[in-house]
């Protein structure tokens, strides 16, 4: 059961955030049908599963929540700002109620009660004023001035009588009852009383006809569907007896059996006359008949829910996996691409024709398991948008300003790792640009520009990268302002010459903040500091680019996934390096006293100054006997520096292994690989090498 | 000796460093190891040896005699790593040891076991789990595998040990 309940609390969540999304998305376009549809259909998910699953403040509140957008489904009350601050909120609590494990309700009570009186106040003053007409039909209401709730099982009369020509159509009239009895509980009753004498009739002509009582929660439409391809040559009359399920009704029951005997046609006005007597005698009766009637409709709810999800289940296009097993997954295959490796190399030296063959196939279908493996943990950002959106909406209500949040390229797929750590240091920046970047309406007017202030997220690939560019078209960063600042936290000395790119890159110390008061929403001196070492946790860039009054930009730059890299495969001594493909430029040969003549370690290649580390000596080995070495080109930040090799090998692709604890604190490698050999192969961090380095020799950073 | 108590099993490896006779409890033993090839990690402290792939999974490779404050292991035919798991901040991670020579699997019941001493500092003590007297006087030493593996630094359990010879003598 627990297993039940926890499937259920993961579906919720995703019924929430849809509910979230859609409302969102509803603000902006107020007038969209599907969206309220989709809102609606999210809160109804929810509450159905919340009353199955026991968890029924969830199912009721929703329930209250739900009416609202009823009778907004149904033209009775407007999308107002009111409305979806209450609605937005109600999900908020709703989150809490579905959390109920770690957050008691004792804790979340108070909210309960004030949100749903808000509800309640909403739905109850519309109700009150505007007897709404939910359905266009015929149809007299008769006892429910409410609105109709779509779940409900009303019931219905139906005369169906066909022309006589219908069969010569081709039309089975006995196919439309069949499907009539689909859709609830049903009473027909054929009327033969036209049926000629034998030898008077024509046995192509159809003298009969149907009354028919019909208990379901349809509506109205889905019923006169059943007939739609008769309409012309019947004569078809739906009338709604009920707003509840009269079969539950023993006189009601009784009066039909009745009917059914007698083959009398009782005639619309006489059942209303019936109907109404029914309730007029029995007020008490009803009111029985309507709790045991929720217990029924509970009952009969569920083969049909099974039913829709049958349905569901034959269309769905995607299944819920837990992460686990796809990192178990992705695990095996990477052991898989590193024993494939073993095998190709193995099939190189034992020159086995055979052999050879397997192995290539080997190869090709472990890369082909490799790629689609890959793939399967690629989410797309898109998951991120709604918190996003949420973000900037609640905060730019509450700092006073509109803001207006636009995303691109939302369908841009990353690993999910990388998504989840990405989470915090996005929601950080677009925190900033709503903070200090965009400014209040009257100050943006009177900077000529648009009252209405613009956040883009735009996403894209490039490469094996992808890019998340965050820009606002806010008041850019003021370089006066982080000048004066960094010199007050002795940062700079206030001689220091810096330009604009320096200057920014100071935001991103530790404890640098330009606000000038601290608000709730940033300014605490933790910020860009963290963005850029959360981000470079994850292998990622970032970049600032800022003009005042323009606006700042934010690209943040990120491999595609995190388990597996581009690497060029370098052999120091006896031990394999691998450094990033994406970092290396050029790779040159070099004579040995090329370079061990060389005191201030710069060496001039193709017309430029490249200063250079020699990584025997870095790593405290003895220096290279060979003639001939290699330097590899890294870019480090925007500059290039070279680091010398005993050779180069050539390209890798290393699934990455991490080196465990005992390692972190080492400097110059960030994880190993295992080579198609079996031997280790360690994996620089290139960036994190050459700052290592620069503190311990005669490098100095300045002239990096 | 929780985990004693947890397995139910009161099996113990003993193993050589230097002269001395050690002990760990076989639920910490993953696998026992010939030398093989080690790739070296440069800037490391200089006990960490290194990292050995162990069927596709990379182990950092720890010499015990030089964490002890020991010489450092020479390697012959005798010299083993151990796999060892230890959990730090509630991960199970494993750790190759090099230790001089593997003995042999024995029996100890906790009753058998002695407390370690409690003199000299206690944090360098708390190594040791527990001292067990063979029947030949000898004086094994009961490693406190996570604690050792999870600190930084070089200690030197000499002191503990050396407790053990005066003992011995």
């Amino acid at each position: 059961m627990d297993d039940f309940k926890k499937r259920f609390l993961d579906e919720a969540f995703e019924h929430v955030n849809a509910l979230e999304q859609a409302l969102l998305e509803l603000e902006n376009n107020p007038n969209n049908k599907e969206l309220i549809i989709k809102v609606f259909r999210a809160m109804h998910s929810l509450k159905g599963g919340g009353a199955m699953f026991g968890f029924d403040k969830v199912s009721e509140f929703t329930h209250n929540l739900e009416s609202i957008y009823d009778m907004v489904r149904n033209d009775q009350i407007k999308m107002s700002v009111d409305l979806f601050n209450i609605t937005l909120q109600s999900v908020d609590h709703l989150k809490n109620l579905l959390n109920e494990e770690t957050i008691p309700f004792s804790q979340v009570e108070e909210e309960h009660k004030m949100l749903l009186s808000k509800i309640n106040e909403i739905t109850g003053k519309i109700s009150g004023i505007n007897p709404p007409v939910a359905i266009k039909e015929t149809v007299k209401k008769k006892d429910d001035p409410d609105h109709v709730n779509e779940q409900k099982i009303q019931t219905y009369y139906i005369i169906f009588q066909p022309k006589e020509n219908i069969f010569k159509n081709g039309t089975n009239p006995l196919y439309l009852l069949d499907e009539m009895t689909m859709l609830g509980t049903c009473c027909i009753i054929p009327h033969l009383n036209k049926v000629p004498d034998f030898d008077q009739m024509t046995p192509t002509l159809c003298y009969t006809y149907w009354e028919i009582f019909i208990a379901t929660k349809e509506d109205v439409n889905t019923i006169a569907n059943v007939f739609i391809f008769v309409e012309d040559d019947s004569h078809i009359e739906i009338h709604k007896l009920s707003e509840h399920n009269l079969f539950d009704h023993p006189d009601f029951t009784e009066k039909i059996a009745a009917l059914k005997k007698d083959k009398f046609d009782i005639g619309i006005n006489n059942l209303q006359k019936f109907i109404k007597n029914l309730k007029k005698i029995t007020p008490r009766v009803q009111t029985e008949v309507l709790s045991d009637k929720k217990v029924i409709e509970n009952n009969e709810r569920k083969p049909e829910e099974i039913k829709h999800n049958i349905i569901k289940e034959n269309s769905i296009s995607s299944i819920r996996v837990s992460s686990e097993k796809l990192d178990l997954m992705m695990n095996l295959v990477s052991e898989l691409v590193t024993t494939q490796a073993r095998l190709s190399l193995y099939a190189e030296v034992n020159e086995t024709q055979e052999l050879n063959t397997i192995a290539e196939n080997v190869q090709k279908l472990s890369r082909q398991l490799r790629d689609t493996a890959f793939s399967i943990v690629l989410i797309p950002i898109e998951n991120l948008m709604t918190r996003f959106q949420r973000l900037v909406r609640d905060l730019s209500g509450e700092l006073k300003k509109d803001v207006v949040f636009v995303a691109e390229g939302t369908e841009t797929e990353l690993d999910k790792t990388i998504i989840e750590n990405l989470t915090d240091p996005l929601m950080h920046i677009l925190r900033n640009s709503l903070d200090h970047g965009i400014e209040l309406p009257e100050e943006r007017v009177l900077k000529g520009k648009n009252k209405q202030g613009q956040i883009n997220l735009k996403a894209f690939y490039s490469g094996a990268n992808v890019i998340i560019q965050i820009s606002d078209d806010g008041a850019g960063m003021d370089y006066e302002k982080i000048r004066q600042k960094a010199i007050s936290k002795k940062i700079i000395t206030p001689d220091a010459v810096l330009n604009q790119k320096e200057l920014l890159e100071l935001v991103f110390l530790p404890g640098f903040t330009t606000a000038t008061n601290i608000t709730d929403v940033s300014g605490r001196g933790v910020g860009m500091d963290i963005v850029k070492k959360k981000i470079s946790d994850i292998r990622g860039e970032v970049e600032l680019e800022s003009k005042v009054n323009v606006g700042t930009t934010i690209t943040i730059k990120l491999p595609l996934t995190l388990s597996i890299i581009d690497g060029l495969l370098v052999k120091i001594v006896d031990v394999n390096y691998i450094i990033p493909l994406s970092l290396v430029q050029k790779v040159y040969a070099i004579e040995h006293k090329e370079i061990s003549n060389l005191f201030n370690n710069i060496i001039e290649l193709d017309g430029v100054q490249i200063p250079f580390f020699y990584l025997r000596t870095e790593f405290e080995l003895p220096v290279n006997e060979e003639l001939i070495e290699e330097i590899v080109i890294v870019k480090y930040e925007d500059k290039q520096v070279g680091f010398v090799v005993d050779s180069v090998i050539g390209e890798y692709q290393a699934v990455l292994k991490p080196l465990g604890k005992h390692y972190k604190k080492q400097p110059i490698v960030s994880s190993a690989t295992i080579l198609g050999d079996g031997t280790v192969a360690l994996v620089m961090d290139s960036n994190k090498a050459i700052r290592s380095f620069s503190h311990q020799s005669k490098i100095k950073e300045e002239t990096l | 000796m929780s985990d004693a108590e947890k397995s139910g099993i009161n099996s113990y490896l003993t193993f050589k460093i230097g002269d001395e006779t050690f002990a760990a409890h076989v639920s910490k033993i993953l696998n026992i190891i010939e030398m093989t090839r080690i790739t070296k990690i440069p800037m490391v402290p200089h006990y960490m040896k290194g990292v050995i792939n162990l069927r596709g999974t990379v182990i950092p490779l720890i010499d015990l005699k030089l964490k002890f404050g020991m010489p450092e292991t020479e390697y012959n035919l005798n010299t083993c790593i151990l796999v060892l798991e230890f959990a730090t901040e509630n991960k199970i991670s494993y750790i190759g040891a090099i230790v001089d020579s593997v003995s042999e699997v024995i029996e100890i019941t906790d009753t058998e076991l002695q407390p370690a001493p409690g003199i000299g500092s206690k944090y360098k003590a708390g190594f040791i789990d527990a001292i067990y007297k063979t029947n030949h006087d000898e004086f094994i030493l009961i490693l406190n595998i996570d604690l050792i593996l999870s600190s930084d630094e070089i200690e030197n359990i000499r002191e503990s040990a050396s407790i053990a010879d005066t003992k011995d003598s």
